[in-house]
């Protein structure tokens, strides 16, 4: 079908008409050439841009009228007449022009009144991003994303003003074209034309129960009428190993003592990386008619990280087309992507035994030792968690296929001019194919099991029906009115199959002939499959009141459904009210071009994580032996709560938009403040009655607050040269669990609940965490070392008697020694534009977290040696005696200041192309080429999630020993245009 | 306003559409790979497997969380020493053995939540057959009120103090503290009725499940700890009901003692109740993971790498003679011990007994003194922080199985002959320290270790006799505190107080149930 739009459309511009040609200058008002100032004939798809003295040419049509467009300023539209030089003068401030696209609509920003930042595809990260997360990494105030670390396939975190949830979703949502629930990693950055995030409960609100985390909406690239354009971009990445655990070298070991000399001399993190080639290449073509548009995208991707065989390749299809008829009253617009992604995973286990490996090793592998024959020939010793970390990515296999597709289809239909309907309808699919094969000769669970296959297919399904009813009319008096309501139905499909089962014959088959596997005939292989569905469904509505540019109103209302719920309490109820004013419209004040303050109230939900919590269900719960025979045996799986209900989130927003000098200067500044009832959490509660120890229940009460800011400022050095400075900064102020107790429902948490075990060997029953009521979430919980005196006489650690009971006991004197969050998260953007060149330098910087060091708790006592290879700062505590014990003396702080993005780029003269091109753009980007940090381990980033115990994200700041080491990437890339 | 007439009937038709979208305002939840009660539990196959769910709970039972562990680390046969880096654990295993528990340490959660887990599925159970009211079902009311009564057994042993529940439905959310002679009560009364309602059948279709004989030897140990249970000594009682499992002939002692631990144990004619674990159906027996070393791995040609923790007390090594049948013989510099026992010690060798296993990783001192050359020894140095890695006597009693994996083979033996035949001399003893028959009965058991018999009966052989045959049968701590010696100091532990004798109740429980009383010492 897109092909034969596109047909369609390349026959209708070869059409000819009378032509004549207009030239001119375009400048800003202080008399400053504009370059690349788009010029479009209305109604037709010719165009052209200036050059860098800001002219232009252009062969119109008689009477034809003339677009002149440009990021920041006014359009201006001018009627060509008699003459032939039309030199135009565009107004800066369309900054409060621009459009941002709000939940089931657009606004322009200068009536926005709840909280929405806004980023354009210009101001997204550059270089090797390979995740639409990532391009928005920085630049949002209150928006921290973080991925520890450069696995290739590790995704980010994404936390929008902290956590205001207990148990239930703590990313936000996404929706991606109008279709909630999309999946950012499975979109192609260069795809995407803006990103919108819906930050406050007023903005957010409208997309009720699935809102309280905020919103993140991303609007695809399409094609304009009228601009025939043919797009490559290119370009080749090395990822270099930056920073690896600081590990005792082969020297370093013989001499510190105590360990056993092996001989050899080997440094695993050099064994274990490389430098990650990686190359993109994409292809666009986009245009148009003043009926048709389209745009077509195609793009490949293959990635590799710097830990060997980590990386995937990936390939992507996009076509987006929008057609009208009947008069222009019918738009349909047309989304269709494909995406299949081949990932090799590699073995994040892997990272914690390089670190501990002996470094005095005599050799990695010889294939030819019969001492090592068991192993294959990989050097290995028989110690409780001690793997040759070489052997486990060479012998063993895990890796992930994933196909999706997502199709979406729109038609928007104007009754009246005031009035229009609009249906929409998407489905998305995705298939999950995980496979991993343990060889027989890995020590690693290979050879325990004698070569281990696993298969898991995952199926994530879910399709999306709406209804809106638009309504827009400008008033006589000067009031603007629009208004929207709508049904939507949304429902969702999980199933998998799971396979795993060991006992081969031979390595050959890897994980793809599970027959081979003897375990399945023996009765030790286990089969699996599951499938859950879920549906949601809402009625929704707003209104947007629009006084003179003076006064902005906002009310919205969203009524939603969701069957996860018990039968009484399926239904929620979500309000919102935002108002705005301008106060330049409204009373004199001078040096400022807009002075907009707002403040927004809203009302968000959250649902639970899982389906058919309120009802109770049976299953197999294993076998037991009735005459003579084992039989299954069924019964209850877990507690059931019949009154489960919403997880409600109320918050307000207050704020101040500006700008200042001619709008060169532009910013915002807002506070917010919220509010959690009803939290679900996974209770624990007397058995019996219960027939399981925990129930999930509505109670946990939280609060949330914090400040953002946002700032412009736009240099203007003359000579065609300019400077854009831009910041953007956040504080948290820690989330407070303020109650857990529901004296009615009789659960509570009994003040406080300990968790995230730290782990084996040897410090299990040692938690990390402490979720206390009345103090903030986040709260790092253990043992206080004395920092004047660590280690005793005695060489035991010397920790402080914190209840002061004048007995040091592990459990009694443990204390709050840190927090997982983040404080300060800042972003400070430079664009340098002399001419043909430009220069963008981004700084990043997340400041007052702390992390535990977990590689430090395991592996820094000196005694480790005797077994393991230790930390570097094992020199530091050598006459300690005691066995590694957790205290505040691994947890540091993790403030850290990088230079994120550095780009240098070189656009050269459309006029010095040869015949064909239209625009040639050369670059070069380094990303995370330095970091300024006290931190001592892998990545300073923050740990928003605990990927190590079932606390999640309510133990952030634990740094595991499993983090993919942090690399430095260098890009060169170029941008053709046809 | 012809277009407007127009526009109307669109608008009417467009909020039609939504009106018709499919199932438009239904949010019935639907269930694919679980089964609801409404659908469930209908024919005679899905009732027997609802029954299931009582002797499920079971498997948790000799795993290394619940009461095995707290019966056997609180005592002075077993310990889990911090070995360097392994085992250290929050130093949980050290109070475990010390008796410095706390109300929030693992195991004391785990053993509570494992039998009132026993109870609350007996509870469910007992009340859905009760509503079916079917004749297929109604003979498993009195096996699952007999479970149910065995569970609060080991809870009033335990923790004393407990809520006492017996109702599903109509449950108080947050049952009260029921005092230790209200549940010694209970139990007296279940266990009693019950002798009415179970099975006496002694065959297959009573393997592994509750029927006469396990009613009584419960309720032997039940009055045979009497008196630490209520303060009231029911000796007479108590030997009464051993007598009745021995009247019933249907046990004899095995000639070979280690008959009721071998990897296929269940010919035994001695053992009266198993948990019939299995490395496929009904894991959960993992001893052989908690007791080996690393190394040992090569020694049975495992599945699994054993984690080197759980071990003998040098001194409950050395209380054996060295021709007790029951203690084995060490292995030695020439190969594996042909003599199997409750202890594996000596230099290790490889499946083929021809390969010393080398411990190569290990040279450095305070770990491993003797380097490379991996041999078990009983002699422990330290319990904490610097055990050496093969310190330790290892818990062989339950054979090893060659090509085993994580999860056990042999069936767990619950109760035991032997064991009824020491209640009874000891309930015997206790009446009449001078009788005849109770020493008879003991030097039955002597006869059979190869050692020889005792003249005469004495708390102290009475106890290590006891321990000796018991060893690792979660049963030594109550036998400890029946003859008063629980609180004393032994091997790395001081005295403690006497209310140590009873666990805390946890504080995961008192948290969620504002209605229980925590015990005394807590």
């Amino acid at each position: 079908m897109a092909i034969a739009v596109l047909t369609v459309v390349l026959l209708s511009s070869m059409q000819s008409m009378a032509q004549r040609t207009v030239s001119g200058t375009v400048t800003d008002a202080s008399g400053e050439a504009l370059i690349g100032v788009n010029i479009l004939e209305q109604g037709t798809d010719k165009g052209t841009i200036t050059d860098f003295d800001g002219n232009y040419e252009i062969s119109v049509s008689e009477g034809a009228t003339l677009v002149f467009s440009y990021t920041g300023y006014t359009s201006q539209e001018v009627v060509v007449g008699a003459q032939s030089q039309i030199n135009v003068i565009l107004q800066a401030g369309a900054v409060l022009e621009e459009v941002v696209v709000t939940g089931y609509g657009t606004q322009r920003s200068k009536e926005v009144t709840g909280s929405i930042a806004s980023v354009k595809a210009e101001d997204f990260n550059k270089g090797n991003v390979n995740d639409v997360a990532q391009l928005l990494q920085g630049k949002v105030g209150g928006l921290v994303i973080s991925r520890p670390g450069a696995n290739p396939n590790g995704g980010f975190n994404i936390r929008l003003r902290g956590i205001s949830t207990v148990g239930a979703s703590t990313e936000p949502l996404v929706v991606i074209d109008g279709v909630l629930g999309g999946d950012l990693n499975s979109i192609e950055p260069q795809d995407i034309a803006s990103i919108d995030v819906l930050k406050d409960g007023s903005a957010a609100a409208i997309y009720g129960t699935r809102g309280a985390s905020g919103v993140i909406l991303v609007t695809t690239k399409r094609g304009s009428a009228g601009v025939s354009k043919v797009d490559y971009s290119g370009q080749v990445s090395l990822d270099v190993v930056n920073r690896t655990p600081d590990v005792l070298t082969a020297d370093e070991y013989r001499a510190f003592g105590g360990g056993t000399d092996l001989g050899g001399s080997i440094d695993w993190f050099d064994e274990l990386t490389q430098t990650g080639v990686s190359n993109t290449h994409n292809l666009s073509m986009s245009g148009g008619t003043s009926s048709t548009t389209y745009r077509l995208s195609g793009n490949y991707r293959s990635i590799k990280g710097v830990a060997r065989t980590t990386g995937f390749d990936r390939l992507n299809f996009r076509a987006n087309v929008t057609q009208k008829a009947l008069n222009d009253r019918l738009t349909i617009t047309a989304n269709l992507t494909t995406s299949s992604r081949d990932a090799s995973l590699g073995f994040d286990e892997a990272f914690r035994y390089a670190t501990i490996f002996n470094p005095t090793t005599p050799f990695v592998r010889d294939a030819s030792n019969p001492a090592f024959a068991r192993w294959d020939g990989y050097y290995q010793q028989v110690l409780f968690d001690y793997y040759n970390p070489v052997a486990i990515i060479e012998q063993n296999t895990r890796q992930e296929r994933v196909k999706s597709y997502a199709g979406n289809i729109r038609g928007d239909f104007k009754l009246t001019d005031e009035l229009s309907v609009a249906l929409f309808y998407s489905s998305q699919r995705s298939n999950n194919e995980f496979g991993q094969y343990w060889s027989k000769y890995s020590f690693l669970t290979g050879e325990n099991a004698r070569g281990l296959a696993t298969k898991r297919n995952q199926e994530f399904e879910d399709q999306l029906f709406r209804t809106e009813i638009n309504f827009n009319k400008d008033f006589s008096s000067g009031l603007n009115l629009s208004a929207l309501a709508g049904y939507e139905y949304q429902d969702f499909l999980y199933q998998d199959f799971f396979a795993q089962g060991g006992t081969f014959l031979t390595d050959a088959f890897s994980y793809h002939n599970l027959s081979g596997a003897a375990d399945f005939n023996n009765g030790l292989g286990s089969v699996n499959s599951n499938k859950v569905t879920s549906k949601l469904i809402s009625f929704f509505g707003r209104v947007n009141l629009n006084f003179n540019d003076k006064f902005f109103l906002t009310g919205s209302l969203r009524r939603d459904g969701s069957s996860r719920f018990g039968a009484d309490n399926k239904w929620g109820l979500f309000p919102a009210v935002s108002a705005g004013v301008d106060l330049t419209e409204v009373t004199s004040i001078n040096g400022f071009d807009q002075l907009k303050v707002r403040a927004g109230y809203g009302v968000t939900g959250q649902n639970v994580a899982d389906s058919y919590l309120s009802i109770q269900r049976f299953g197999p719960t294993g076998n037991f032996y009735y005459n003579g025979a084992f039989t299954p045996s069924y019964g209850p799986i877990s507690n059931p709560n019949p009154n489960l209900k919403w997880e409600t989130k109320s918050d307000i927003n207050v704020g101040v938009d500006f700008a200042m000098l001619d709008y060169k200067l532009t910013g915002s500044l807002e506070y917010y403040q919220s509010k959690t009832n009803d939290g679900v959490f996974l209770f624990n509660v007397p058995v019996p009655p219960n027939l399981f120890g925990q129930t999930y229940y509505n109670v946990a009460e939280l609060e949330n607050s914090g400040i953002e800011m946002a700032l412009n400022y736009l240099v203007d050095l003359g000579d065609n040269k300019s400077w854009n400075i831009s910041f953007s900064g956040s504080r948290w102020f820690s989330p407070t669990l303020v109650s857990l107790t529901d004296a009615e429902a009789g659960v509570s948490l009994g003040g406080f609940r300990d968790g995230a075990n730290l782990g084996s060997p040897g410090q299990n029953g040692t938690p990390l965490v402490r979720l206390e009521e009345g103090k903030p979430l986040g709260q790092l919980w253990g043992l206080v070392i004395d920092e004047n005196k660590q280690i005793n006489e005695d060489g035991t650690w010397n920790f402080v008697d914190v209840d002061g009971n004048g007995v040091q006991d592990d459990i009694s004197d443990r204390a709050v020694i840190g927090n997982g969050f983040p404080k300060y998260n800042l972003g400070i953007n430079n664009t340098f534009n002399f001419g043909k060149l430009d220069l963008n330098i981004f700084f990043r910087s997340v400041l007052g977290h702390d992390l535990i060091n977990t590689f430090r708790a395991f592996y820094e006592a000196p005694n480790v040696i005797s077994a393991y290879n230790v930390l570097a700062t094992s020199a530091d505590i050598k006459n300690l005696t005691d066995q590694p014990q957790f205290s505040s003396r691994h947890v540091e702080r993790a403030d850290f200041l990088t230079l994120d993005n550095l780009t240098l780029g070189y656009t050269f003269d459309s006029a010095s192309l040869p015949g064909g091109f239209s625009n040639l753009r050369v670059y070069f980007t380094g990303q995370n080429l330095f970091v300024l940090t006290g931190y001592s381990g892998v990545s300073p980033e923050p740990r928003l999630t605990d990927t190590g115990s079932d606390f999640g994200s309510l133990a952030p700041g634990i740094d595991r020993r499993n983090t993919y080491f942090s690399s430095r990437v260098f890009t060169f890339g170029l941008n053709v245009g046809f | 306003m012809e277009k407007f007439k127009i526009s109307l009937k669109m608008l009417i038709l467009a909020l039609g559409f939504s009106a018709v979208a499919p199932s438009c305002t239904d949010l019935d939840e639907e269930l694919f790979s679980q089964v609801s009660a409404d659908n469930f539990f209908q024919t005679e196959e899905e009732l027997v497997s609802a029954l299931g769910a009582a002797y499920t709970s079971l498997y948790g039972f000799a795993g290394n969380g619940t009461v095995w562990g707290i019966q056997e680390v609180s005592s002075d046969e077993v310990v889990v020493p911090t070995r360097g880096p392994d085992w250290g654990d929050g130093g949980h295993w050290v109070r475990l053995h010390q008796q410095n528990w706390t109300a929030e340490d693992p195991l004391v959660n785990g053993g509570w939540s494992f039998l009132f887990g026993g109870v609350s599925a007996t509870n469910r159970l007992i009340y859905q057959f009760e509503l079916l009211n079917n004749p297929l079902t109604e003979p498993f009311i009195g096996e699952l009120k007999a479970l149910r009564a065995i569970y609060y057994l080991w809870l009033l042993d335990l923790y004393g103090n407990v809520p006492i529940v017996t109702s599903f439905a109509d449950a108080d959310p947050n049952p009260a503290t029921n005092s230790r002679l209200e549940v010694y009560n209970f139990v007296e009364s279940e266990l009693t009725s019950a002798l009415n309602s179970v099975t006496d059948a002694v065959d297959g279709s009573t393997y592994g499940r509750v029927n006469k004989n396990v009613v009584n030897t419960a309720l032997a140990r039940l009055y045979l700890n009497a008196e630490v249970y209520t303060g009231s000594a029911q000796w007479s009682k108590a030997a009464a009901a051993a007598d009745a499992v021995i009247n019933s002939g249907n046990y004899a002692l095995e000639s070979d003692y280690f008959a009721n631990f071998n990897v296929d144990n269940s010919g035994s004619g001695e053992n009266i109740w198993v948990i019939p674990y299995d490395e496929v159906f009904a894991g959960g027996f993992n001893l052989v993971m908690m007791t080996l070393s690393y190394l040992n791995q090569q020694s049975y040609n495992l599945a699994a790498q054993p984690w080197n923790g759980f071990c003998t007390v040098e001194e409950f090594y050395n209380s054996y003679e060295d021709t007790d049948l029951r203690k084995g013989q060490p292995n030695t510099e020439d190969g594996p011990s042909a003599v199997r026992g409750n202890f594996l010690v000596g230099p290790q060798w490889d499946v083929t007994g021809r390969v010393r296993l080398v411990d190569d990783g290990t040279t450095a001192s305070g770990i491993d003194p003797d380097g490379p050359p991996f041999t078990l020894r009983a002699y422990i140095n330290e319990l904490f922080p610097t055990a050496w890695r093969e310190a330790g006597a290892r818990i062989s009693k339950y054979e090893f199985q060659i090509g085993g994996r994580q999860n056990m083979n042999n069936d767990y033996p619950l109760f035991r002959y032997a064991d009824v035949l020491l209640m009874k001399a000891e309930a015997l003893w206790r009446q009449n320290p001078g009788s005849a028959e109770a020493l008879a009965l003991v030097n039955q058991i002597r006869a059979r270790a190869g050692v020889d018999p005792f003249t005469e009966l004495t708390a102290d052989n009475l106890l290590a006799e006891r321990g000796r045959e018991m060893f690792a049968e979660a049963i030594r701590r109550t036998d400890l505190i029946r003859f008063g010696v629980f609180t004393d100091a032994w091997w790395a532990k001081d005295v403690q107080p006497e209310c140590k004798e009873l666990m805390p109740i946890p504080k995961n429980q008192t948290d969620s149930n504002p209605n229980l009383v925590q015990n005394e010492c807590y």
